[in-house]
């Protein structure tokens, strides 16, 4: 069954890895859904986090396949639940929105966002929250009609046990 | 080569080459790659390059001098389209695991992404057939990156690696000292094996009442051929090897069983169907190995051994993986092993044996007396060769054959392209195997479809004189394509009827001694006259058009449903 399946990996900061990851989806068709790439807790070592709907059968061999490439460290999948997420979403809305609603700051209270950018055009209200709550505000704008851009971050994560042992053998953690 | 001196890329690159043991190069020239080709002309005595007569050839000539002496190939080629004329045989070797360092020239990199002349992304065209690789824009990083290439090659799962260097590279200036690699924090090629899963296995092996050893090739890019001898004398266990596999245990030992598989023999497959215990060795099960994976050893628990881990129960379910070497698995499985006769599982071998003497063997001559066949003419070769050679096949009808009649005493004495199945692969692997081992005989058995795609190479033999046989099975057919028409496309031979040349004259041309013949009778004495001759030879059979290779398991069928004729 089709299930979200999110894969961390870790590996060397080392241009044509993100290619060979990618080819491992690729090769079996798999689509991906949001890709973040970033300097993880350690110096030269990149933290990726790969969303993609597919079969718990074809994750695991993806997830070997990726960690048969000679710059990764580690690799691991992971299901939603297993991690915590939280994206960061930008919202261009009109500003009839805030004259209707009054004061900007019961606005952004009331949306638990933030104003980060207001003018007689438009208004961009920024949120952070889960992938449910992001789109929820989504939809709701694009309901009421005033939304008119909208962009994302793709998932920022943490496991809800610590990853040190990822890095365990890395031997240089500089968490603290 | 600790003390630091001033140098240029191009000598870095040879110096690095020659500590990593290189000796033997096969390469091709080009506009970028001329620096390092003029570097090449001072160090002719410390690197014999051989210069092939197209980049296919090249690599091909590296694989399969990888594969007859177990050391890394090397190959060469210009950028562009040089570089893309290597990616056959960089996919052959990622399947077949052929430790092979491919160089490329490229352009300077103030020009990379400019399309300029010559340039291809060489880099993303070969990430998905590569171990590893990487772009060289600086002299400065040669020493490393070969290091790391050589050691990427030839440990863990063997496989091809691919160094692109900018020409500018090439002609900088740098310090010069070598270190090789001896570990990467993001690599581990030597898994520690499980105690654990080695004390059930012992278990296991010992309660099983019907035991079948699959032997792939992991047991010979492990060096653990004695290891498996000793293994399967030690507890009385029968052997069957998958194609890759063939010759890790001599053809004579008395519990080899046979080949497995499409075209394997009938008692290797009937095992693997009553088995209750497969004990599969460095092989990978792939599709030409299992048939349907549904009905694949039924009634077996299934112990896979392998280096790689993504391949254990990639393919089919496992009941004890062990993510280990084979030479370490095959040793430790030698503590606590008890030797038990099983007279029941040994007879019913030598009933499947049975079988095939009286539905395949009884019945691979011409009844007419006609036609030499292909079976013919491998069982007379390796009569007349006695075990002692290594055969280099091509792909199809000649290296099934080859496979199936071909006696070997020795590990690497059979080369062929397993998992990619390259036409073309045959000639060219067999003279860079001569190259590699120029004391044993060196037999290319070759269709005429497959030695037309890489016959070039017979110039690279005259040149340089390699003493490799070449021997053609001509039926004029693309014969295995035509085999499949035959038996499930109702003998419709589209485009599978070839109209050859005289390839003794283009022999001739190429200064090698040729003959051909035609009857039975004829046939042994060619054969040995090929053997006795002092140096190339190519010998061309023709055979009977519509020869089939039996046994057969249909694409996709249970290793059950064998086809034993038309």
């Amino acid at each position: 069954m089709n299930k979200e399946y999110i894969v961390i990996a870790l590996t060397e900061n080392q241009i044509g890895v993100l290619n060979r990851i990618t080819g491992c989806y690729l090769r079996r068709k798999i689509n991906i859904e949001s890709l973040k790439v970033s300097e993880s807790s350690i110096k030269g070592i990149s933290m990726f986090v790969i969303s993609a709907y597919t079969t718990e059968e074809y994750i695991d061999r993806v997830v070997q396949q990726i960690r048969n490439i000679i710059d990764v460290i580690e690799a691991r999948y992971y299901t939603p639940d297993e991690l915590i997420t939280q994206e960061i979403a930008l919202y261009k809305v009109s500003s009839k929105m805030v004259e209707s609603n009054g004061r900007i700051d019961a606005l952004s209270r009331s949306l638990s966002a933030r104003i980060i950018e207001f003018n007689p055009a438009y208004v961009v209200i920024e949120k952070t929250g889960t992938r449910a709550e992001i789109e929820q505000l989504r939809d709701d704008l694009q309901r009421r009609g005033v939304l008119q851009e909208f962009t994302r971050s793709g998932s920022v994560v943490l496991h809800r046990a610590p990853l040190d042992d990822l890095l365990h053998d890395l031997g240089e953690n500089t968490m603290a | 080569m600790a003390n630091k001196q001033k140098i240029k890329g191009a000598e870095a690159l040879l110096l690095s080459l020659i500590e990593e043991g290189t000796r033997d190069m096969f390469g091709y020239p080009g506009g970028q790659v001329i620096p390092i080709y003029d570097c090449l002309y001072d160090y002719r005595d410390r690197i014999n390059h051989i210069l092939t007569r197209h980049e296919q050839g090249a690599v091909h000539a590296a694989q399969g001098y990888a594969r007859a002496t177990g050391r890394v190939g090397v190959c060469m080629a210009t950028s562009g389209p040089g570089a893309t004329n290597l990616v056959t045989g960089i996919a052959d070797a990622m399947l077949d695991s052929t430790p092979l360092v491919c160089i490329t020239g490229q352009v300077p990199s103030s020009m990379l992404g400019t399309d300029a002349f010559q340039e291809a992304d060489i880099i993303s065209m070969t990430m998905p057939v590569t171990k590893w690789n990487y772009q060289v824009t600086s002299a400065s990083e040669i020493p490393r990156a070969i290091a790391k290439a050589f050691y990427i090659a030839r440990s863990g799962r063997p496989g091809p690696v691919l160094i692109d260097i900018a020409k500018n590279a090439q002609v900088e200036e740098m310090d010069y000292s070598y270190k090789p690699c001896l570990s990467l924090r993001s690599y581990h090629p030597t898994p520690e094996i499980d105690e654990e899963g080695v004390r059930q296995a012992v278990e296991m092996i010992n309660a099983a009442e019907r035991p079948l050893i699959l032997a792939g090739q992991g047991v010979v890019l492990s060096g653990a051929e004695r290891s498996l001898t000793e293994f399967a004398e030690a507890g009385h266990l029968p052997v069957a090897t998958t194609l890759m596999g063939i010759s890790a245990l001599p053809s004579g030992h008395p519990l080899f069983v046979g080949n497995l598989g499409m075209h394997g023999n009938v008692a290797a497959n009937a095992m693997t169907q009553h088995s209750d215990l497969i004990v599969a060795i460095g092989m990978r099960f792939s599709d030409r190995v299992t048939g349907d994976v549904q009905n694949y050893a039924p009634q077996a628990k299934i112990i896979h051994v392998d280096i790689d881990r993504a391949e254990l129960g990639k393919n089919i379910r496992i009941d004890l993986a062990l993510h280990a070497d084979a030479r370490t698995a095959l040793e430790a499985f030698k503590v606590g092993l008890k030797y038990r006769e099983r007279p029941d599982w040994f007879a019913f071998a030598e009933q499947e044996r049975a079988v095939e003497q009286k539905e395949v063997f009884a019945h691979t001559d011409d009844p007419a007396g006609r036609f030499i066949t292909m079976a013919q003419v491998i069982r007379n070769l390796a009569e007349i060769e006695k075990g002692d050679a290594v055969i280099v096949t091509d792909v199809g009808q000649n290296q099934m054959f080859s496979a199936r009649y071909s006696r070997f005493n020795a590990s690497r004495s059979f080369i062929t392209s397993g998992g990619l199945g390259t036409m073309g692969f045959g000639l060219p692997a067999a003279l860079g195997a001569k190259v590699g081992v120029p004391d044993k005989e060196v037999v290319a058995v070759l269709g005429d479809g497959g030695l037309q795609m890489t016959l070039q190479e017979l110039g690279t033999i005259m040149q340089n004189n390699i003493g490799v046989k070449i021997l053609v099975l001509n039926n004029s057919y693309l014969g295995m394509v035509r085999q499949w028409q035959q038996l499930f496309f109702n003998r419709r031979y589209s485009f599978t009827e070839l109209e050859n040349p005289d390839f003794s004259a283009i022999a001739a041309a190429y200064r090698i001694p040729a003959r051909r013949v035609t009857k039975p009778e004829e046939l042994n004495g060619a054969l040995r006259e090929m053997s006795e001759a002092p140096g190339a030879y190519l010998l061309e059979v023709a055979v009977m058009p519509d020869e089939n290779v039996f046994p057969m398991v249909p694409a996709g069928a249970s290793l059950s449903n064998l086809i034993y004729h038309d």
